[in-house]
């Protein structure tokens, strides 16, 4: 078991490397790359994926995925947006009923999923469809909803604090990002130091073995379900806030792009093994990646070729590692 | 062996980074001494890849070398406004003299081009428009009145001037169209009296091929002494044509409308249709980096009337609008002219 928690944290070490590596061929090659400011500008539009990502990071541990989570962060969005502007509602009210709903989309997977026994694969693929059509219903033929009060606003597009020591014109760091790094903090708890990510991992592993040892299976998958909905509606705040519009045709690629930050990062798609601080280091990469590229002037096909290369030497580099893990566990 | 990610991964961006370094390093010097360097001007489609946009990249691209810029034109590959939203940052965060954007979303859009033009970018909107108050220009690709107008032209020019028409839209709610709608009747009610619309509320398929085939074949029936059919969408149009095609019904009606030169090609070359209407995408784009580069560079300033953008001539300013002009008809003869 040490051997093996080792080789887990060696294969954090080795993405840090790589993140480390990334940063330092994009500040030596690329043009503005080392600019503060630049990079929490950009760090804003990885808030969303990244609170998904999280709660993603459970929902794969067990061996299950979720495609819906874009649909529900635009679900969301349209929620806020048209009970703040049509139904009158304060905005915090609108905010606290949108990630509501948000939530009981994800219990709606998460009944089906848990209750009835589909796999996620099937249902998420089904309600991707049902919640996004129901985001465009909602909204039928009315423009997106648009001018938020600053206070909501604030959240997509507020500053917190000066960086120390940044001189003059000081770098601010964006309320969003600080936002994102507590969840990343309070999911890594949740996943290390308490039992719900021990139950998750081992139910992951073997359903049958975890039933036996006393998890309840069904009511774990249904809670991590809804709890991935609540996350996208908090997503989803922050995403309508940082556009300043609920729109209805926002985020499809979100559950590709979660998946994938997830999936470098070392959770093994088919369950059994959750790395929190691997998805966080996924994340970066991708967008660093991403970042760096538009900045040398990459072209945008050009970038999603490397970032889908990206994802296939990760993939086998894990692979890699898995067996190698399997092999001295024997 | 473990270090075989890492390393794969570094080669892998530097090549990537290197390949495209072509302009990157120029722009390094460039950017070194950048009083005398060229301007750098972003122009931004709503997403790449498709015709329509690859089109207009050939006229910015036109424009760009005309004017010695620093150009790119890129986009998202997804239509997603959010994402554009993330690549205007990019551009920012490169120091672009002036950037053109063809939102996905009007209001999205525009914290970030507010955002922009408070850094003192030269910002302008093109194909579709933002607030107008985050940005410096909008080059509009033609007036509704210019539209109404070419269309109504074509129209007596197939049927006489005191022909029987109806028109078929997309939705009754698209703003476009509907105001389209308007100012045809009120040039129709000026300039051809006796024109008739026997369709005073349009036929309304949807965005929907199929149905806009249907409603046509039904229209053909429920008005025997039809003799033009206006199909003023860009999926309405290819979809009466299919009509006409099917029951055989173009040498007794005349149908013209709003489409692109690639979706009606088959149509025109077999006779359907005879004429269309269309912008001509290409200068859209040329037009478009000629104001971006001249905002930037203080040629064209707010309050101007009229603008002079290279092989296009003078173009008219209204406002803070600039127009490309009166649209396109093709025809037989030059829609080979045309890829978009």
């Amino acid at each position: 078991m040490n051997a093996a928690l080792r080789i887990i944290r060696s294969r954090e070490a080795v993405l840090f490397l790589v993140l480390v590596g990334l940063f330092a061929v994009m500040s030596w090659r690329v043009e503005y790359f080392l600019d503060l400011q630049n990079l929490f500008d950009q760090a804003r539009y990885w808030v969303a994926p990244g609170l998904i990502a999280i709660a993603m990071t459970f929902i794969i541990a067990t061996g299950g995925i979720d495609l819906s989570v874009g649909s529900i962060l635009a679900l969301s969005g349209i929620v806020v947006g048209l009970l703040y502007r049509d139904a009158g509602w304060p905005i915090w009210a609108a905010g606290g009923c949108a990630v509501l709903v948000a939530g009981a989309a994800g219990a709606l997977n998460g009944l089906v999923v848990a209750y009835v026994q589909v796999p996620a694969l099937v249902v998420t693929l089904a309600t991707m469809t049902l919640f996004r059509g129901l985001a465009m219903g909602l909204l039928g033929k009315q423009r997106p909803v648009g001018d938020f009060p600053a206070s909501f606003r604030w959240l997509g597009q507020g500053d917190a604090f000066p960086v120390p020591g940044s001189g003059a014109a000081p770098a601010y760091v964006p309320v969003s990002v600080i936002v994102l790094i507590i969840a990343f903090a309070l999911g890594w708890a949740l996943m290390r130091r308490s039992w719900v990510g021990r139950f998750t991992e081992l139910m992951g592993e073997n359903q049958i073995a975890a039933a036996f040892a006393g998890i309840n299976v069904p009511a774990l998958n249904f809670g991590l379900f809804t709890g991935c909905g609540l996350l996208c509606g908090l997503a989803g705040m922050f995403h309508t806030a940082q556009v300043n519009t609920a729109l209805a045709d926002t985020a499809q690629d979100m559950a590709l792009d979660v998946v994938a930050c997830v999936v470098i990062g070392g959770t093994r798609i088919s369950g059994g093994h959750a790395s929190m601080i691997g998805s966080l280091l996924g994340l970066l990469i991708i967008g660093i990646l991403r970042f760096g590229l538009d900045l040398a002037g990459v072209p945008s096909q050009n970038t999603i070729i490397v970032i889908g290369l990206v994802l296939v030497v990760t993939a086998v580099f894990n692979e890699w590692m898995a067996s190698r893990t399997s092999g001295e566990e024997q | 062996m473990r270090a075989l990610l890492p390393l794969l991964l570094l080669v892998i961006v530097t090549a990537a980074a290197c390949n495209s370094g072509e302009p990157g390093a120029s722009d390094g010097a460039d950017g070194s001494a950048a009083d005398t360097g060229a301007l750098k001007v972003g122009v931004m489609p709503k997403l790449i890849g498709i015709p329509f946009f690859n089109a207009a990249q050939l006229g910015a691209e036109e424009a760009g070398e005309e004017l010695g810029v620093d150009l790119t034109y890129d986009g998202p590959v997804t239509s997603d406004v959010t994402k554009q939203a993330q690549m205007v940052d990019s551009w920012l965060a490169r120091r672009y003299d002036a950037i053109a954007v063809a939102p996905n979303d009007p209001d999205a859009i525009a914290s970030v081009l507010a955002r922009a033009k408070g850094r003192g970018v030269k910002v302008v909107t093109w194909d579709a428009d933002s607030k107008p108050e985050v940005r410096d220009f909008f080059v509009n690709q033609c007036t509704a009145e210019g539209v109404a107008r070419t269309l109504m032209d074509v129209m007596v020019e197939g049927i006489g001037p005191d022909g029987k028409y109806i028109i078929i839209t997309g939705s009754l709610t698209a703003a476009n169209q509907n105001i389209w709608m308007e100012e045809m009747e009120k040039y129709r009610r000026e300039r051809y009296p006796d024109l008739v619309n026997l369709s005073p509320t349009p036929k309304a398929p949807g965005e929907d091929k199929a149905m806009a085939t249907q409603v046509t074949i039904d229209s053909l029936k429920a008005y025997p002494d039809l003799d033009g059919i206006f199909a003023i969408t860009s999926v309405a149009l290819p979809g009466a044509a299919e009509a006409l095609r099917k029951t055989g019904s173009a040498d007794r009606v005349f149908l013209t409308g709003l489409a692109t030169p690639n979706d009606m090609r088959e149509y025109v070359k077999d006779g359907t249709v005879k004429k269309f209407v269309l912008w001509d995408v290409v200068n859209l784009g040329y037009l478009t980096t000629h104001v971006a580069v001249a905002a930037a560079n203080g040629d064209l300033a707010p309050g101007a009337t009229s603008f002079t953008a290279g092989r296009l001539g003078e173009v008219e300013v209204v406002g803070d609008e600039v127009i490309l002009g009166d649209p396109l008809v093709f025809d037989i003869d030059n829609i080979d002219d045309y890829d978009f």
